[in-house]
Formats: structure tokens, C-alpha cells, sequence
């Protein structure tokens, strides 16, 4: 016999108990550790959609803020009043390409995609794209699309089918080489088509500017701002208020699962607690055969611990196989469609998962340190003379 | 040195919110090494109070009470614990296993408590239980076990630890006169091998087979029934 042997065999006792103890932690656990992964990986895929991007600096509307940098990133509508002579004009400035985009919304059975309108040799030009299949447009008047390679995928489309935008049947053209990003889930048109399509006239809703010379993008930004009254966001400035955003999200989301793990402790003091009235008797014969207080402490403190250890294992094996089994279906928006569609969830690092184990432990110790200190301020008379 | 235990004007109250009951009211006694002592009288006035005391189980009121010349009103939680684990083996009426336990892990419980090394425990828990005539049921629950059996098993854990001194609280109040006859037999052997046996009972037979009697009466206690009658307390 020894100590361990008994805390497991006061554990199991009452199995139904120790089931549902456990499942209140590992619920806790699991809920953290899945929101810990979908937020680890939301980042990553922030970084990577503004690696994707391609540009140094994006001319937004006046006034725009960091909800309309996410939507630039994801690939949501926003709002289009910069006028083609606001472009012209950004174009016309030394020292740095600049290409327009209208970002719109449209459906393919049913399913949303992002549709964006551009100038198809400019773009192409910018961006560095391969064309896969068929051809690129041609003109911006062109009544046709070109079509990314996860979306061409997914809908099973390829040059020749029919994309209907706007109730308009527009023949694909050609499909893009996967870029990684989110241009391919996109379905691009040219930008005077789309304008028309989406009765924009002739605005789009930003411009995407690269400079030519890096280390001149504070005069290049001083430039545009001379030239338009548009708002004007460095790449790094946008990533940063981006991940201000995910990051809060994020907190956000792990207070709700700090509030599960919370409630779990709850369960643990509780079914601890429980535990020291049915065994008050037990309690006392270990007194008589010599228990000392500390000893008595000391079984009630591991078996809470060892329920937040075990809950811990089971929260971070249900949490990430739960991940894994539900971002590809999360519905997309502005924060979730960075997760989908990003080609798979990566693992949070061990340095995470120990740390959600560990947490789950000391939550449990902590929550079992006043049961054990009921338990073992139990005088053994008392204890033996309870029936 | 002679006597295992020595008490002094022991006495101890409870309390239950402002009404003080006394249940011991000066109870000075000796039990000499290597007898078998048995304290009788009514159920209430205070026995069982009595052997919690002695064991270390409970703290006097007032008072004092020696054992194996340990002062046991000097010593902290811990060293009390020390005592129970070593010098006292208890055996009580409703046998007190851990139901959870099997026969074997019952005893083992004992030994860890006495810190005994896990390898040692198995044979040693062995052996105690072939004394009481249970090797076979080493591996039942008391739930599978009768009165009696379950009763020598707390006797073998008891016995655990070699404790010098048994201390018993109607050991045989639950069981049925066949059971009770080998109980006692397991008594009368551990008593010839010098453990002192001290045994809180309501059965006649059982203690007239005592070398000594104590009899307690509303909290005190007396030698002989001339005493009690009489109300001549032990010096």
C-alpha cells in the first residue's frame, strides 16, 4: 500500500462521480486549449494573408479603421468611393506602382466568395501571378473571370464553365496558380465589369501601392497624402492593428474558456468536498492507525490534483482534436476566414500544451487546498463516533 | 515502569454551543504492563470517552495521561499521531475497514502509516493474517467477509506495528458467540505473549475473565463494585 495506490482507489470509487469531475475539467481544458489553437493559428494566418498581399502601403477611404484593414486582408466588401481619378492621380506619383481594387461579395451554389475587380495586366504585373489553366483577361471591359485555384477546385470549374455574378453568366476564362493566399479562394473580374455589375461607376475601394525603394515609404506615404485626401496604411502599421484586433479576440475567447475552467474548479471543490463527509469515518480510522494531519492533507490534495492532471491530458487531446475536426467548418467572416481555408491547423507548440496541463493541475490543487484542510482539521474522535 | 498506562484526575467536557457536558469528572487510574484490563459499566458514562483518551485519540479537559511513559498531554498533533501508529493498536465494534480495501490492503494501510517500505508490507501482512487464521482470504473485501472475520482483520492491523498496548472497544458487541469465542481465543494467545490488553466491554463473561476491572460510573472510575458502590474512587 501506499499513498498514491490509495488516492487512486478513493478516486474511482464512485465512478459516475469521478466521470463527470473529470469531464467538467476536461471541457474546461479542452475549450482553452481549442481557442488557444484557433487563435494561434487566426495569427499566422494574418502574417501570411499580408505577406500575400504584396503591397508596401494600401490607399483606404478617409477615415477607414482597422475593421476595414481586416476586411482588405480577408477579402470582405468594403466600401468604394475612391474615384479612378483619385487613382490616376496615386499612379502618376514617382517611385511606386499602384493598382485598384474593388473588393465585392458574391455566392457560387449558394457558398460566398470574395470577388474583386481589377486591372488585369496591372495586377498580374503586381502580384507576380502564374496563370494555370486557359488564359488571363484581357481588358478591363472584358466580360469574363479568372478564377483562383481553390475556388476553381472547389467548384469544380475550369475555363469554358460559367460563373453568375450579380445574375450575369460570366464565362471563366482562366485559373489562377495557387498563390497561398487568399486570391485562391477569390473570383476576379475585370475592374470595369465589375463596376458595372455592382453599380460602383467608377470607384473602387482601395489601391494597393508597392514602392520601389523600401526605405523611402515615409515620403512615399507624405507623397499620396499631398496628392489625395485618402487614408494611407503601411503594410507593418495594418499588421499591426490587425493582430491588435485578433489579439483581443483572442483574449476574449480565452476568458470564456478561463470561465469553463473556473466553473470545472468548482466541480472539483465540490466532489472534494463531497468526498470528505462520505469518508469522514475513513478519515478517523486513518487517525487511529496513525494518519497525521498532513498525511490526511496530502491524500485529498493529490486526488484534486490528479483529477486537474488527468483533465488536463484529456482537455488538450480533446481541444486539439476538436480544432482539427472544426475549423474547416467554421462560418466565414472577417476574423474566422482567416482560419479557413488556410490549409490546415498548425499544432500548437508543446510549450503550450505542457502549459495547459500544468494550468489544469494547479487550478485543481488550488481548488482542492479547502476540502483537504476540511478533511484533515476532522478530529479523529469525531470522525470515528460519525455513522 | 510498571504500569503501560497512568492517569491523573482526568477530565473531559464537551461543549455544544453553551451547554458543557461532562462526560469524565477526575478519573485517576493504572494499567500495569502486560495485563488484560477491562473497563465495564452503562452505556453513556463515559467508556468509550475513557479509551479515547488513553489512546491518544482525543485530549483531556484537564488531566493527564501517561503511556509507555510518554506524557501524551505534552505532545503535538504529529507526535500523537506517532504514538497511535506505533504503541497502540485499536480494534473497534464495528470493525472500521476500509471497505474499499481488500483484507491485505487493509493491514498494508497500517504498516505505510508506520512507514514501512512497500516490499516489506505484502509479506508482513501476510504473516499478520495467517495469525488470525485468514491467509486464505487475504484478497476478499470485508464486504465478503463475515463479523468475525472482518473483525480479526482489524486485529491483524491492529497488530501491525507491534504495539506494545491493544485497546478495544467492544470488539465482540457485533458478532455471534462462536465468533466472539475466537476472537477472545486470539486474545488470550496475544495477552500470553506479553501485549497488554485493555478492553471497553458490557459483557459480563468477557470480563470475568479480566485480571483487572475498572468500572466507570457518571465519569469516574472505580476498582471494585464495593468501590463504585460505596463511591470510593481509585486513589
Amino acid at each position: 500500500m501506499n499513498l498514491p495506490k490509495l488516492v487512486v482507489n478513493n478516486m474511482t470509487r464512485r465512478r459516475g462521480r469521478f466521470v463527470f469531475t473529470l469531464l467538467g475539467i476536461t471541457i474546461g481544458i479542452g475549450a482553452f486549449v481549442t481557442f488557444l489553437a484557433l487563435g494561434g493559428s487566426l495569427k499566422q494566418e494574418v502574417m501570411r494573408e499580408a505577406n500575400a498581399l504584396g503591397a508596401n502601403l494600401v490607399v483606404t477611404p478617409k477615415g477607414s479603421c482597422a475593421y476595414e484593414q481586416v476586411s482588405i486582408l480577408t477579402g470582405e466588401v468594403l466600401p468604394s468611393n475612391i474615384t479612378m481619378e483619385e487613382y490616376a492621380r496615386v499612379k502618376a506619383l514617382p517611385g511606386m506602382t499602384v493598382v485598384p481594387v474593388l473588393a465585392e461579395k458574391s455566392a457560387i451554389n449558394n457558398r460566398p466568395v470574395s470577388v474583386s475587380g481589377i486591372l488585369p495586366d496591372e495586377m498580374r504585373a503586381f502580384k507576380g501571378w502564374q496563370i494555370a489553366a486557359g488564359s488571363d483577361l484581357a481588358a478591363t471591359d472584358e466580360i469574363a473571370v479568372l478564377l483562383g485555384a481553390e475556388a476553381a477546385e472547389q467548384f469544380r470549374l475550369q475555363p469554358g464553365g460559367k460563373v453568375v455574378v450579380r445574375g450575369e453568366a460570366l464565362p471563366v476564362k482562366g485559373v489562377l496558380a495557387a498563390t497561398g493566399g487568399k486570391d485562391d479562394v477569390t473570383v476576379f473580374l475585370p475592374l470595369a465589369t465589375a463596376q458595372r455589375l455592382f453599380g460602383t461607376g467608377s470607384h473602387v475601394s482601395y489601391l494597393a501601392v508597392k514602392v520601389d525603394d523600401v526605405t523611402g515609404i515615409d515620403l512615399a506615404i507624405e507623397r499620396i497624402r499631398e496628392q489625395v485626401s485618402l487614408g494611407v496604411v503601411s503594410d507593418r502599421q495594418m499588421l499591426a492593428s490587425v493582430l491588435a484586433i485578433v489579439g483581443s479576440v483572442n483574449v476574449t475567447l480565452q476568458l470564456i474558456a478561463a470561465v469553463a475552467v473556473l466553473a470545472a474548479a468548482f466541480g472539483i471543490v465540490n466532489t472534494m468536498l463531497t468526498a470528505t463527509y462520505e469518508r469522514k469515518r475513513e478519515i478517523g480510522i486513518l487517525q487511529a492507525l496513525g494518519a497525521t494531519r498532513r498525511t490526511i492533507f496530502t491524500l485529498f490534495l493529490v486526488e484534486s490534483g490528479l483529477y486537474g492532471l488527468l483533465g488536463g491530458v484529456c482537455g488538450v487531446g480533446s481541444g486539439l482534436l476538436f480544432t482539427l475536426a472544426v475549423a474547416p467548418h467554421l462560418e466565414q467572416n472577417a476574423f474566422t476566414s482567416f482560419v479557413k481555408g488556410s490549409g490546415g491547423i498548425g499544432l500548437p507548440d508543446p510549450l503550450v500544451i505542457g502549459g495547459a496541463i500544468l494550468f489544469s493541475a494547479a487550478v485543481a490543487v488550488l481548488a482542492g487546498l479547502y476540502p483537504a484542510w476540511r478533511a484533515s482539521r476532522l478530529s479523529p474522535v469525531e470522525a470515528i463516533s460519525y455513522e | 515502569m510498571n504500569d503501560i498506562i497512568t492517569c491523573r484526575q482526568l477530565t473531559k467536557n464537551y461543549q455544544r454551543g453553551s451547554v458543557v457536558t461532562p462526560a469524565l469528572r477526575g478519573v485517576t487510574l493504572t494499567i500495569p504492563r502486560g495485563s488484560f484490563t477491562c473497563i465495564i459499566g452503562p452505556s453513556g458514562h463515559g467508556k468509550s470517552t475513557l479509551m479515547h483518551l488513553l489512546g491518544g485519540l482525543d485530549r483531556p479537559t484537564s488531566g493527564s495521561v501517561s503511556l509507555d511513559g510518554i506524557a501524551l498531554d505534552t505532545l503535538d498533533e504529529r507526535a500523537l499521531a506517532e504514538v497511535r501508529s506505533r504503541k497502540i493498536g485499536f480494534v473497534f465494534q464495528f470493525f472500521n475497514l476500509l471497505n474499499n480495501l481488500t483484507a491485505r490492503e487493509n493491514v498494508e494501510l497500517a504498516l505505510m502509516l508506520a512507514g514501512v517500505p512497500g516490499s516489506r508490507q505484502t509479506a508482513r501482512a501476510g504473516d499478520l493474517l495467517a495469525r488470525v487464521g485468514l491467509a486464505d482470504r487475504a484478497d476478499y473485501r470485508p464486504a465478503q467477509l463475515s463479523g468475525g472475520q472482518q473483525q480479526r482483520v482489524a486485529i491483524a492491523r491492529a497488530l501491525a506495528n507491534n504495539p506494545p498496548l491493544l485497546l478495544m472497544d467492544e470488539p465482540t458487541g457485533n458478532l455471534d458467540s462462536e465468533a466472539e469465542a475466537e476472537i477472545l481465543a486470539i486474545l488470550k494467545s496475544l495477552h500470553a505473549e506479553g501485549t497488554t490488553v485493555v478492553l471497553v466491554t458490557h459483557n459480563a463473561e468477557i470480563a470475568a475473565r479480566a485480571e483487572q476491572i475498572i468500572r466507570v460510573r457518571d465519569g469516574l472510575a472505580f476498582m471494585t463494585a464495593e468501590d463504585a458502590a460505596a463511591g470510593r474512587l481509585v486513589a
